[in-house]
């Protein structure tokens, strides 16, 4: 051992030995010293009696006070912070970031656009003049309309046009100023008296558009953790609402009835494996006529469902109301003959529509209207309703309630135009190359390619889950069905009729899937018997000769 | 989810004030006077007391109960515990700092007065656990034993 050099042992026990006593001097002069040192801190005899006092002979219990001490001033001391921000700066040189900067390369302002977009902007007619039954287009010829909602032909009614010029000499221009704050003037009243009564409910509220009227009363009433079931095929503007409610939005197919329970029964089942039941309220939202479709809901099943699971229903009678129903055109309620009140909760809709003007309502129970007028943003938030348009309004309701033969005429147009497409194209039986979409008596009508395979809706929704290359060959399929579309619909223009596909926001991280791209036909009681034939015969005629030439 | 705050939430922002500070403070002093005026007790039994009326008081008002009574930018807080709410979910901030220095410091100041056998501070003791785990930052809208309704952002 000694070879390697080591020390005697001897030697070592006297280096320790002089180690330890060394130690032993420093810390016994660093505790002196220490001691010295505190009793000329401040304070220095409470402190030693309260550790005496508080020793009481158990190490452990002051090892724990010291521990909990520890713990306070540990958290005294710790800088605050925001749970879930991440701090993800990276340093960068200087080099590094001029490098960044070299290669970046600045976004389009506005994004190239797509073949169908570019298609959709070369296309679209510009009309000449003003809007009705018959429009002048930019090439001087006139066409036939059906593509605008003008159902019960009130665009344009004279007496609509002496009331809304005696308004506008009367109350000026705009009303400078939400309704709330120096914006509501007589004719607001009035309109909302006369929709109220129309509607066959307590009381009414006007929104100043009618886009955002169903966007407004949907988050009005369902807020953050609230449940809302509503129809898959319901259009954008109700889309909208759902979004920006916050709630728990639960989606069944399409006027599925059994779909409908089977999700009702689900948000219960889900409710009762709940803890602590919490007390959400419940929507069911629907469309009296789904603009998209072209067919009238279900109300009576929908109710007894609703009245059963102990929901609220909201509908958007946007396209339902002067379209519906027998005698007055209230809507699908007296489609149905229901009683409103007591049935259908909240009732939104906008007047662009049959009743001739712009802007929306909603009405319901007193309760639930003056809800609104603090708690609906589109009505708090937005300057009122211009009053030429409320003017208008109340003319284009009178207007529907004095004309009942013109929803009986529109229902028969809806019933021959229909048929006649039907007979022109195959003879009788069913299509075989379109299918026409919609209720019998309703007056849109969209006409889908049978087997186009573009995306429907079943389709979109697995698509979600698949590969992208599956999502984009149902883009391509989706995008040559419009093309052949298009085509139709250009055809259908030379030949004197205005028609146009339906279309829908592309790019719009929409929760539920557009639905299968069609060409939309809105039919009109200002058109007569035989202008309704004449347009089913072009329509198929141009149907037929697109579609041959593409086989 | 982050959300910008474009709202105060006056359900939590009296907390901050200097003045609630201090009442909290007098509250606690309070309890301990009123617990030692009770006729026979002894001072164990009334720091006991103290201990556990204010931490359990302070457990169901910043721990235990959620959401605001009013509705503010569509149920944003709802179920969200009131020391959830404070300072908008920041951690570390002066108030809590504060209210968590404050159970401590009774229980300390409480041990110090008394003789506790090994039962009472055992008591002592787990009551101030609970609400101090209840403060820390790791237990930010965390949910255990059914405490609270199920947090939805």
């Amino acid at each position: 051992m000694s070879t390697y050099g080591l020390p005697p042992p001897l030697l070592v026990n006297g280096f320790a030995r002089d180690l330890a006593d060394s130690l032993v001097v420093a810390v016994n002069t660093t505790v002196a010293v220490a001691g010295q040192l505190y009793t000329y801190l401040p304070g220095h005899r409470i402190l030693a009696l309260y550790v005496r006092a508080s020793y009481q002979n158990d190490p452990y219990r002051t090892l724990l006070e010291v521990g909990l001490i520890v713990f306070m001033v540990w958290y005294v001391l710790r800088e605050k912070y925001k749970p879930g921000k991440k701090n993800l700066e990276l340093p960068l040189s200087e080099k590094e970031v001029q490098e960044l900067i070299d290669e970046w390369e600045p976004e389009p302002l506005v994004a190239p656009l797509s073949d169908v977009q570019r298609m959709d902007l070369d296309k679209a007619p510009i009309i000449n003049g003003p809007s009705g039954p018959k429009v002048k287009l930019a090439d001087g010829k006139e066409r036939l309309n059906l593509a605008s909602y003008n159902f019960l032909g009130a665009l344009n009614q004279e007496s609509t046009k002496e009331k809304a010029i005696a308004a506008l000499r009367k109350y000026g221009v705009g009303t400078c100023g939400p309704c709330g704050f120096y914006g509501t003037i007589d004719v607001h009243m009035e309109l909302e008296k006369e929709i109220a009564r129309f509607m066959g409910v307590q009381d009414a509220i006007v929104y100043s558009q009618g886009f955002s009227t169903i966007g407004s009363v949907i988050p009005a009433f369902s807020k953050r953790g609230d449940i809302i079931v509503a129809d898959e095929g319901v259009n954008f503007a109700v889309q909208i609402g759902l979004r920006i409610s916050r709630s728990k939005v639960k989606y069944f197919k399409h006027n599925d009835m059994a779909d409908l329970e089977r999700v009702l029964q689900q948000v219960a089942r889900e409710h009762r494996a709940k803890k602590n039941k919490p007390l959400t309220r419940r929507f069911i939202v629907a469309e009296g006529l789904y603009i998209d479709h072209g067919d009238i809901c279900p109300l009576p099943e929908i109710l007894a469902l609703k009245h059963k699971y102990k929901y609220r229903l909201i509908l958007d009678e946007s396209f339902s109301i002067g379209v519906l129903g027998n005698q007055r055109g209230s809507g699908v309620c007296e489609h149905f003959g229901i009683e409103r009140d007591g049935n259908v909760d909240i009732t939104a809709a906008t007047t662009a529509n049959s009743v001739g003007a712009a802007g929306g309502f909603c009405c319901g129970t007193r309760e639930i209207v003056e809800h609104q007028r603090l708690g609906g943003q589109g009505y708090v938030y937005s300057a009122s309703l211009p009053a030429i348009l409320a003017a208008s309004a109340i003319e284009g309701i009178k207007y529907i309630e004095s004309h009942p033969e013109q929803l009986a005429l529109l229902r028969g147009h809806a019933t021959v135009f229909r048929a006649a497409l039907r007979k022109n194209l195959t003879g009788g039986g069913p299509p075989a190359m379109v299918d026409i979409e919609g209720e019998e008596c309703s007056p849109v009508v969209h006409i889908r390619l049978i087997g186009g395979g573009g995306g429907d809706i079943a389709a979109m929704r697995s698509s979600s889950s698949a590969t992208a290359a599956v999502a984009a060959a149902a883009a391509a399929a989706r995008a040559e069905e419009d093309r052949v579309l298009q085509d139709v619909v250009d055809e259908v223009l030379r030949n004197g009729v205005l028609v146009t596909r339906a279309k829908y926001v592309e790019d719009h991280d929409a929760m539920i899937a557009r639905p299968r791209p069609s060409i939309r036909v809105a039919l009109s009681a200002a058109h007569s018997r035989k202008e309704v034939e004449k347009a089913a015969s072009v329509v198929s005629a141009a149907l037929k000769k697109v579609l041959k030439a593409r086989r | 989810m982050e959300h910008a705050v474009s709202q105060t939430n006056p359900n939590s922002t009296w907390a901050n004030l200097r003045g609630s500070w201090l009442t909290n403070l007098l509250m606690m002093v309070l309890i301990r006077l009123g617990a030692a005026i009770v006729p026979g007790i002894s001072s164990e039994a009334s720091w006991t007391l103290t201990n556990l009326v204010y931490n359990t008081s302070t457990f169901l008002m910043f721990h235990w109960v959620t959401g605001i009574p009013f509705d503010l930018n569509q149920n944003e807080y709802e179920g969200l515990t009131l020391w959830e709410q404070f300072d908008n979910g920041e951690q570390f901030t002066p108030t809590k700092k504060y209210l968590t220095a404050l159970p401590i410091g009774l229980f300390l100041v409480s041990t110090h007065y008394t003789h506790y056998d090994l039962t009472t501070f055992a008591i002592n003791l787990a009551s101030v656990l609970v609400v101090l785990i209840a403060k820390l930052p790791a237990m930010h809208k965390v949910r255990i034993f059914g405490i609270n309704k199920s947090h939805t952002d």
